[in-house]
């Protein structure tokens, strides 16, 4: 069924601007409305330009009006993208001839192309990064504006290359802009919804199992790369979280869960769950395509009738999701973990990915579930 | 932001027009708003919408369907898709449905107000608000106002209630910034205003009301528009139910008890005492504050409504405020502070910024 009530993910054209305006030196420019403008503008927190085109430039072209904002960016020692959406892409101007005089990235990503890792990739690709067989150090990917554990994600990575004494590679997509064509020969992932496709890809690293086993692939490939710190401290904080789930567990039943997120975090969340608490996984609603090995319950959710449902069908004690979900969830323990993460206060930029990933995660799992009121079913 | 304020550009950054007419439409609270285009104009408005009831602690989802449009319907015309959303949506008896149209649906041509025109058992009504092209969000709130006005129209009901009504003195509220952080605030300060004169408020049209509700729009004896952008409506509604209107909520000190008198002499009441315990009041704002007296400041905020720097400066002469380009800068709210309680609360964030 095509229509959708409250649709829950991002376009494209939002998950284009997402990736772009993640890299320093790039001046990225949205083609469309202020409607199309202000969302990506609001949500994702990062200077982004418009050209705010109206019903004259729909009529007549928008080229003039295209230029007139490219003109005012050029010479401030920016790169500039444009990122097209729904309106000029139907119109079927011929973008890359308008632009032809400018040095300019066009990424074609219109909202009807898909959802927000479609306009990522979209993007990245139309980047076109690279490796240099001289840069040394491993690349952090999977970062993206639109995640609001992104930066959180990254600084937990580089922390961990750091203890490990192995350089950082580029960051996709929060980075310089030239360090995308001087890309590290490997890469390990903060979250897989979001690839770069860049390098020898060594893992994941949602999880303690996981980040340690990357780690490992990094200590084959990479000389003088020294894990044990890493692995130390992965065996001391775990410890740790066993600790306080097991105290937990004293005195409580294991929650039943319901979990909707994108197919990566969900997969992690799902995981810590059910090898820490012993969790029952009731289902996995993903954003986008679900992962096909996945071991609980799991389909595609589109909009919020359809995660509604879902909670009233399973009635779990704790729902993982983002605010939309918490509006449903009908009292119960709640954490959130998908964007938007709206009503709250969020200054500290807190991790999935990574030893404290895992740790922030098992902790507001924890508090959630002991603060819990009542589920009313 | 690529921003450049001159006349001819200023337009470009009215915002949305679905936006605006969606914030109107989501208020009524039976109502479910069909979005006619693809699944990402819809996710936008609804995340937006979402949001904000949240930061106003109001537990309500606004009901948004998208139409869902595809590549292929977009080639082939959204009609069809148009038409399965409303058979779908009507399923849920909802007791009205609002349909509105996006960019994208006004450029392929969709007939939206045939397939609106189908008897289906429901109203349902078309605003149109094709995004940039349909002009600004506060064109979409106009015409999301003014179609629902129409809802009220003609009804016997109302007549009846109309000339019963307008014998009791009351006013209707129109026009509530819905997307507004402090909303909730302002109104409450309107209604002490109100009620300090004795006259009840009949509906906030539009905010968080039922369909059934909005037959009695014209039942109240004046119209309080929330701004001057909302003229286009007072003057629809005036045409239509011969109900004038008072063309903003008061703004700031001076505004305030010139409110009062307005409402107080279309409505037949006295009101010198009310406006003594108000002028009362201010003065008693005013001393609250005199530690900023002295103080060099200047106006910080890009995006102010024209009419809120005066209002700014008007304050900053009354506790003797020095205006100075290199001046501490001082918040200016996007809007002009709402009668006492918006200006106390303005105050305070000064004195935070003058004390930083």
């Amino acid at each position: 069924m095509p229509e959708c009530t409250n649709p829950l993910w991002s376009c494209a054209m939002t998950g284009a601007a997402s990736c772009l305006a993640g890299f320093r030196g790039l001046s990225v420019v949205i083609h469309g409305s202020s409607g199309c403008y202000y969302y990506p503008a609001t949500l994702l927190h990062a200077p982004l330009h418009g050209t705010f085109i109206m019903e004259n430039d729909v009529i007549f072209g928008s080229e003039e009006r295209l230029n007139e904002v490219i003109h005012s960016l050029s010479g401030n020692g920016t790169r500039i993208a444009v990122i097209t959406t729904c309106v000029p892409s139907i119109l079927g101007e011929d973008i890359r001839s308008m632009l032809a005089a400018h040095d300019v990235i066009l990424v074609d990503s219109p909202g009807f192309s898909g959802d927000v890792e479609a306009g990522y990739h979209i993007a990245l690709s139309t980047l076109a990064p690279s490796v240099d067989p001289d840069s040394t150090g491993v690349n952090i990917e999977g970062a993206s504006l639109f995640d609001p554990f992104a930066r959180g994600n990254v600084q937990e990575c580089s922390r961990l290359l750091d203890i490990a004494g192995v350089p950082k590679g580029t960051i996709f997509s929060q980075d310089a802009l030239r360090n995308v064509w001087q890309a590290a020969p490997y890469t390990i992932g903060t979250n897989e919804d979001f690839p770069s496709g860049v390098g020898t890809y060594l893992g994941g690293t949602l999880g303690l199992s996981e980040t340690q086993t990357t780690f490992e692939h990094i200590a084959e490939v990479y000389d003088g790369a020294d894990i044990e710190p890493v692995c130390r401290e992965i065996a001391e904080e775990e410890e740790r979280v066993i600790y306080a789930c097991d105290k937990y567990l004293r005195r409580y039943d294991p929650p039943t869960v319901a979990i909707f997120a994108g197919a990566s975090y969900a997969q992690f969340a799902a995981e810590v769950l059910n090898r820490y608490l012993d969790a029952g996984i009731l289902f996995v609603g993903t954003r986008n395509e679900p992962s096909p090995v996945s071991r609980y319950p799991t389909a595609r959710i589109a909009g919020l009738s359809e995660a509604r449902a879902c909670i009233e069908q399973h009635t779990p004690d704790l729902v993982i999701g983002s605010s939309f979900e918490r509006s449903v969830c009908n009292g119960r323990a709640f954490v959130g973990i998908t964007p938007p993460l709206r009503s709250r206060v969020r200054l500290v930029h807190q991790p999935l990915a990574g030893i404290g990933g895992t740790l922030h995660f098992t902790e507001e799992v924890l508090n959630a579930c002991m603060d819990r009121k009542p589920a009313t079913h | 932001m690529t921003l450049k304020p001159s006349p001819s550009n200023s337009c470009r950054y009215g915002g949305c027009t679905l936006t605006g007419a969606l914030s109107v439409t989501t208020h009524v609270r039976d109502a479910v708003t069909v979005v006619h285009g693809s699944k990402g104009c819809t996710h936008h408005n609804f995340s937006l919408l979402h949001a904000t009831s949240l930061d106003n602690d109001v537990p309500v989802i606004p009901n948004l369907v998208s139409t869902g449009l595809s590549e292929t319907d977009i080639i082939f015309g959204g009609e069809q898709a148009l038409d399965r959303t409303l058979d779908s949506v009507l399923r849920d008896d909802p007791g009205v449905v609002f349909v509105l149209s996006t960019c994208v649906v006004d450029i392929i041509g969709d007939d939206v107000r045939m397939v609106c025109g189908k008897e289906r058992g429901v109203p349902v009504i078309p605003v149109p608000t094709a995004g940039f092209l349909g002009g600004t969000f506060q064109d979409g709130v106009n015409k999301a106002l003014i179609a629902l006005a129409g809802m009220a129209e003609g009804s016997t009901a109302n007549k009846a209630r109309t000339v019963d009504n307008k014998e009791r003195a009351s006013v209707n509220i129109i026009g509530e910034k819905n997307l507004e952080f402090e909303i909730n605030e302002n109104y409450a300060e309107v209604t002490r205003l109100l009620s300090s004169i004795g006259i009840p408020v009949n509906i906030r049209f539009v905010h968080d009301l039922s369909s059934a509700q909005i037959p009695s729009l014209g039942a109240a004896r004046v119209n309080i528009l929330r701004d001057p952008a909302l003229v286009p409506v007072g003057e629809y509604l005036k045409k239509r139910f011969k109900t004038p209107y008072i063309s903003s909520f008061p703004l700031g000190l001076s505004g305030t008890p010139a409110f009062i008198k307005t409402v107080a002499d279309v409505c037949g009441v006295d009101c010198r005492d009310a406006v003594a315990e108000e002028q009362v009041l201010q003065a008693e704002t005013l001393a609250a504050f005199a530690d900023l007296e002295g103080a060099t400041v200047s106006f910080e905020n890009a995006l102010v409504d024209p009419s809120a720097v005066p209002a700014a400066k008007k304050l900053a002469r009354a506790l003797d405020l020095h205006i100075k380009k290199n001046g501490r800068p001082v918040p200016v709210p996007t809007t002009p502070p709402i009668g006492v309680a918006g200006t106390r609360r303005m105050l305070h964030r000064w004195r935070r910024a003058i004390h930083a």
